[in-house]
């Protein structure tokens, strides 16, 4: 038989080889997504890639200009800049009263329930919902509805992450405001959001990664579009729906094309986390 | 813990002169929901001294504190019946503006609790609320509440890096500094040494000494040694009930109740 200590040592072991194994398993496939993309997308990163806009297929015709993604790029950082916009603002105010206003009210159980209730809702119907919504009523697709439908699947991870932040700052910070005859708003405003500042900007970037591959909202309501187009209430081109159109197509450069815009987004969402982690480091001490 | 019944408290008062009283509580009663903390409680406090309550934990004496700038109006659920007068004024009356009885009333926590700013602007922050001092009148203001904490020559040097910087008794003594900046008139002071150690103590208690010159203080302390120390009255606690109070020498020396003998002279608590 084994002593006591040995046995406590053997389960010691086996936990942490557990807790190995299953990091072991996440890194190697997030370095298996990773090099496949580098792999396939890395040959069609090139300037035109940035430089021309979407076409059709140029298979086997030598004398044709090959596409590339501006459009899609400009289309989908227009449509995330303005979906951002609406989910910070909504979401950071809403987060803000759920943890220090009405949140323990019934309209507050009300709300968070609902927030939950939106926070896992299928991103297809959060699209059918704003078609019906912006539209119909307005005869067109629009990089306008596109952002709203991408800020209605923001705003609540927004909100969520805001109020659960918020809620990690000590009363006493709180109170030590109030004691100086601080009015809440204030409190608020220049002590709690300055004190959870870090937690506020990695809520935004996990809202933001959240929605900056979403196809399924872009389908009912930006549609896409092959030319280049800077106008909000026009139907416009975006990455996640160019690489799935491009992906399924039979033709051999258009599927070189989505692999290198699937590169790019990884890319840049990642680029995007790693300067958030930077700026939402704790304050050094002296 | 067992209760007790209310007729076997006898409350001994030893009261300051009247007209030194500046802040008092008649037959305060304190709710948590429905758990009575406070029971009738009566403390008189003086003018430019320093008012000391002690007792064991959860005898009510934090909550007594909390009561006179009505901090605890942030949750709802917590209430107070009675009188609280500064100044003859009463603080419970529901027209009593919040934000100037806490400009009257200042406070400093048990732990230090340093805004996310830098040293300059945690200590001008309460300040600029009330007053649009110009620059060199807010610098001034600045540096006499930073000397008056005992804060200045640590900090001259970097009074714009981040209070969140300093150690844990420089915190609180910032927390001093930017409670007496606004100029109150009281200054509640709720365990503020206890996450301190013995030398920061020190300071913080030559500083509180330094400070009845200008302030009124009431400080409520776990550590008899300090109250023997600071404080010109003390008052003893018990299951929320003033069980004795008076000065401060009386009370540890010569207590009139058994069972402030008893937890002064250390047999129980």
């Amino acid at each position: 038989m084994f002593s006591r200590v040995a046995r406590r040592k053997f389960y010691n072991t086996v936990f942490v080889g557990f807790c190995v194994l299953a990091t072991v398993v996440a890194i190697g496939a997030l370095t298996l997504i990773l090099w496949s993309l580098l792999h396939k997308g890395l040959a069609g990163v090139d300037a035109n890639l940035f430089l021309a806009d979407t076409k059709s297929s140029c298979q086997g015709d030598s004398s044709c200009a090959p596409g590339g993604l501006r459009n899609a790029f400009i289309g989908s950082a227009m449509m995330l800049a303005i979906a951002m916009f609406i989910a910070l603002a909504v979401g950071i105010l809403a987060g803000t009263w759920l943890s220090e206003f009405g949140g323990e009210t019934p309209y507050g159980h009300a709300i968070r329930f609902l927030n939950d209730v939106l926070l896992s809702a299928p991103s297809i119907l959060i699209g059918v919902a704003v078609w019906e919504l912006l539209v119909v009523p307005f005869h067109g697709y629009s990089a306008m509805a596109g952002a709203v439908a991408l800020a209605f699947l923001a705003a609540p991870v927004v909100t969520r992450t805001t109020e659960d932040i918020l809620a990690m700052q000590s009363s006493a910070l709180r109170e030590a405001g109030s004691a100086l005859g601080t009015p809440q708003w204030i409190v608020v405003r220049k002590i709690v959001w300055k004190a959870a500042g870090g937690g506020l900007l990695t809520g935004g970037l996990l809202a933001f990664a959240r929605i900056s591959g979403e196809t399924a909202p872009l389908l009912f309501t930006s549609l896409g579009n092959n030319l280049f187009s800077l106008d909000p209430f026009a139907p416009i081109a975006s990455l996640p729906k160019v690489i799935y159109d491009n992906a399924l197509s039979p033709y051999d450069d258009l599927v070189q094309i989505a692999w290198a815009g699937a590169l790019v987004i990884a890319v840049v969402v990642l680029a995007i986390n790693i300067l958030g982690r930077i700026l939402a480091r704790e304050p050094k001490r002296s | 813990m067992t209760d007790i019944a209310p007729e076997t408290y006898e409350s001994f008062m030893t009261e300051p002169p009247a007209d030194s009283v500046m802040l008092r509580t008649r037959a305060l009663d304190f709710f948590y929901g429905k758990f009575q903390a406070l029971h009738g409680v009566n403390l008189p406090v003086a003018k430019n001294a320093v008012t000391a309550l002690i007792g064991p934990s959860g005898c009510g004496k934090s909550t007594l504190l909390r009561a006179l700038n009505r901090i605890y109006s942030l949750y709802p659920g917590q209430r107070a019946a009675g009188e609280i007068l500064l100044d003859g004024e009463d603080v419970l009356n529901s027209k009593v503006d919040l934000a100037n009885l806490r400009s009257r009333v200042g406070m400093v926590f048990q732990k230090p609790t340093p805004f996310p700013m830098s040293i300059y602007d945690n200590v001008a922050f309460g300040v600029r609320l009330y007053e649009g001092l110009p620059k060199n009148k807010m610098h001034e203001r600045v540096e006499n509440a930073l000397r008056k904490a005992a804060l200045w020559d640590e900090v001259k040097d970097k009074l714009h890096t981040s209070g969140l910087g300093l150690s844990g008794g420089q915190q609180q003594r910032l927390c001093v500094a930017r409670g007496i900046a606004v100029e109150p008139e009281v200054l509640l002071l709720d365990e503020p040494a206890s996450a301190l150690d013995p030398i920061s103590t020190a300071k913080l208690e030559d500083t509180i000494i330094e400070l009845k010159r200008d302030y009124t203080i009431v400080i409520v302390t776990h550590n008899l040694q300090q109250a023997a120390r600071v404080a010109d009255h003390t008052g003893f606690m018990f299951l929320g009930r003033m069980i004795e109070f008076g000065p401060t020498q009386d009370l540890f020396i010569n207590p009139k109740a058994k069972r402030t003998a008893d937890y002064v002279g250390g047999r129980f608590g």
